[in-house]
């Protein structure tokens, strides 16, 4: 398998499969042209497109055939696992974005209505594999609570402080969730094709969740770059939060064996450096997030 | 019957119109006040994600069945007003994302304070605000429904009517979610039955009153409930409240076309006036 480059991946309309029949790409003119849309000139991705060719249930394009009972190493196991568990935390995700001004750009909720139907398919793929696996989806093995730290309890909010801090911030903090959600995507990416290299087995299946997720960091890159370009403000928000995070997004409420288990397997070992250097030069690539990138790849140190 | 949510999550799509005839709405167009119920139909849809923000700050999100059900139901309404949108733009009428934005835009502080305020009560009361929500989901689905099938009824246009038949029938699936969850979970709760039956009663008001103006809201229940063929549906929405444990008599549905004064009475035709 060759997993797809980093950064802003090709777009492949082709590939884009309808979850429905009855959407073909020829109806889909229809809503183009009858209901006037987005305005062409700001946005390069097509939200209306994207919702309408949203990948649903991907059970009957994945290749489980190579894998069987025992023959998926524990670290692969975990992997999957705890990238399953995030996947599906998406309404989480969902809830912190929502309370603050974000949930009143009808663009950017419109992405994350697709987004997170996407997702929920997404783990529905790897709770597949470790069906296919023999394995419990649920791990009985690794429940320890998660790791608790002063640094990231900010990142432990409830909604109410979250909406007061966001109410303070202003309409910027959208610059904000955006961008840490293209770096959520891009380690997401990392430890996908991690996956794929630990096990040739998965590699189709890789392959297909790649591709499913290359739309969502087109999305979130474009807005990113487009929105840090137009505001010191939004750069200002938006290197405050990239400081403060933990990742991936979601770790904080990851058991602490499990996210020590994702950092040593995704950003440790022998190649561990050189995927933090990659995504510290992605995030340096962002306008006025050079200073930030570093920090960020410190803290994917297992 | 529980309410199977594998089954749901398969086969759940974005509601479909590409084999209707659009074009039909060159020769055969909607007439204005219909229109404007469309238009508030396809703000409700739009906002859907709005609503979901504040489901999400109670701690139902985090079971899994609601999770996967507030994935599917947010998109499906989303196609909804898609779906409505684009019968709108065959008429001239935008509704792009921009207008969106700057209607959520205007609804300011109440807007901004709803999520700390909905927290806040979850807080309070605690697990049993579950079952707040999603009584308010049943009777708002239910309502949705009633509408949908009452304009398509009245309309009789070949096109329009399928296409709201078809959105119907996905709202059906989201009335058949909400009951089931509010139904067990009133029954589980004496507390959560006291709680709900006093939200619904003291502050339910009907779909889209906090997004849209109450000259707006007085016009779609008065254009879809007015007379006694309007009054029955709505009378049949309370039914179905009054069924779930503990909220026996509730007829907050009714209570609120009351409220704008829509008339259960049927008009009599101006002839027939001068005939007696």
């Amino acid at each position: 398998m060759r997993p797809p480059a980093f950064g802003v991946p090709p777009h492949r309309p082709g590939r884009a499969r309808s979850d429905d029949p009855q959407h073909s790409d020829a109806s889909s003119a229809t809503l183009a042209s009858a209901t006037p849309g987005e305005p062409a000139g700001d946005h390069a991705f097509d939200i209306r497109e994207f919702a309408r060719t949203a990948r649903g249930n991907l059970r009957d394009q994945l290749d489980l055939s190579g894998i069987a009972p025992g023959n998926l190493p524990v670290e692969v196991l975990r992997l999957v696992r705890t990238l399953r568990d995030l996947e599906r935390a998406t309404m989480q995700r969902m809830r912190n974005v929502l309370v603050t001004a974000t949930h009143k750009d009808a663009r950017v909720t419109a992405f994350l209505t697709t987004w997170a139907f996407e997702k929920f398919w997404i783990a529905d793929a790897l709770d597949a594999v470790l069906d296919a696996a023999g394995e419990e989806r649920a791990s009985t093995e690794f429940t320890a609570a998660p790791r608790r730290s002063l640094r990231e309890r900010i990142e432990r909010r409830g909604p109410v402080r979250r909406a007061l801090a966001a109410n303070m911030a202003g309409p910027a903090l959208v610059d904000a969730h955006i961008t840490t959600q293209l770096v959520d995507e891009w380690i997401g990416q990392t430890a996908y094709r991690k996956l794929g290299e630990l096990a040739s087995t998965l590699g189709s299946v890789v392959e297909l969740v790649l591709d499913v997720k290359s739309r969502h960091i087109r999305f979130f890159t474009e807005e990113a770059q487009r929105r840090l370009t137009d505001s010191r403000r939004g750069r200002r928000l938006t290197r405050k939060e990239l400081r403060r995070m933990a990742w991936p997004v979601g770790a904080t409420e990851l058991p602490s064996d499990e996210r020590a288990a994702f950092e040593a397997t995704v950003f440790g070992g022998a190649s561990g450096p050189t995927e933090r250097g990659r995504i510290a030069s992605l995030i340096a690539s962002l306008p006025g997030m050079q200073s930030v990138a570093p920090m960020v790849a410190t803290r994917l140190a297992p | 019957m529980a309410f199977d949510i594998d089954k749901y999550t398969t086969n759940s799509k974005s509601v479909a119109w590409d084999d209707l005839d659009f074009d039909a709405f060159d020769t055969d167009p909607l007439p204005p006040e219909t229109l404007r119920t469309l238009r508030y139909m396809a703000d409700v849809e739009y906002h859907t994600v709005c609503y979901l923000r504040d489901l999400l700050t109670t701690p139902s999100h985090k079971e899994p069945e609601i999770g996967a059900f507030m994935t599917m139901w947010n998109r499906e309404e989303f196609w909804h007003g898609e779906a409505l949108a684009t019968v709108l733009g065959k008429h001239g009428i935008t509704l792009d994302f921009d207008e969106l934005k700057a209607n959520r835009v205007k609804l300011g502080w109440k807007d901004r304070l709803d999520p700390i305020k909905q927290s806040l009560m979850g807080g309070l009361v605690g697990h049993d605000f579950v079952a707040v929500h999603m009584s308010w989901g049943a009777v708002n689905e239910w309502s949705a429904n009633a509408a949908y099938l009452r304009l398509a009824k009245q309309q009789n246009h070949p096109v329009l009517g399928e296409l709201l038949k078809r959105i119907a029938a996905q709202e059906t699936k989201h009335v058949a979610f909400y009951a089931s969850q509010a139904r067990a979970r009133l029954a589980d709760s004496k507390k959560a039955q006291v709680i709900t039956r006093f939200a619904l009663r003291k502050f339910w008001r009907p779909v889209g009153s906090g997004i849209s103006p109450d000259s707006e809201v007085e016009h779609v229940m008065g254009a879809l409930f007015a007379g006694s063929e309007g009054r029955k549906l709505i009378q049949d929405v309370d039914s179905h409240i009054a069924k779930l444990p503990g909220m026996e008599g509730l007829r907050i549905v009714e209570n609120s076309l009351e409220r704008f004064n829509i008339s259960a009475e049927d008009e009599v035709p101006s002839g027939e006036l001068v005939a007696a």
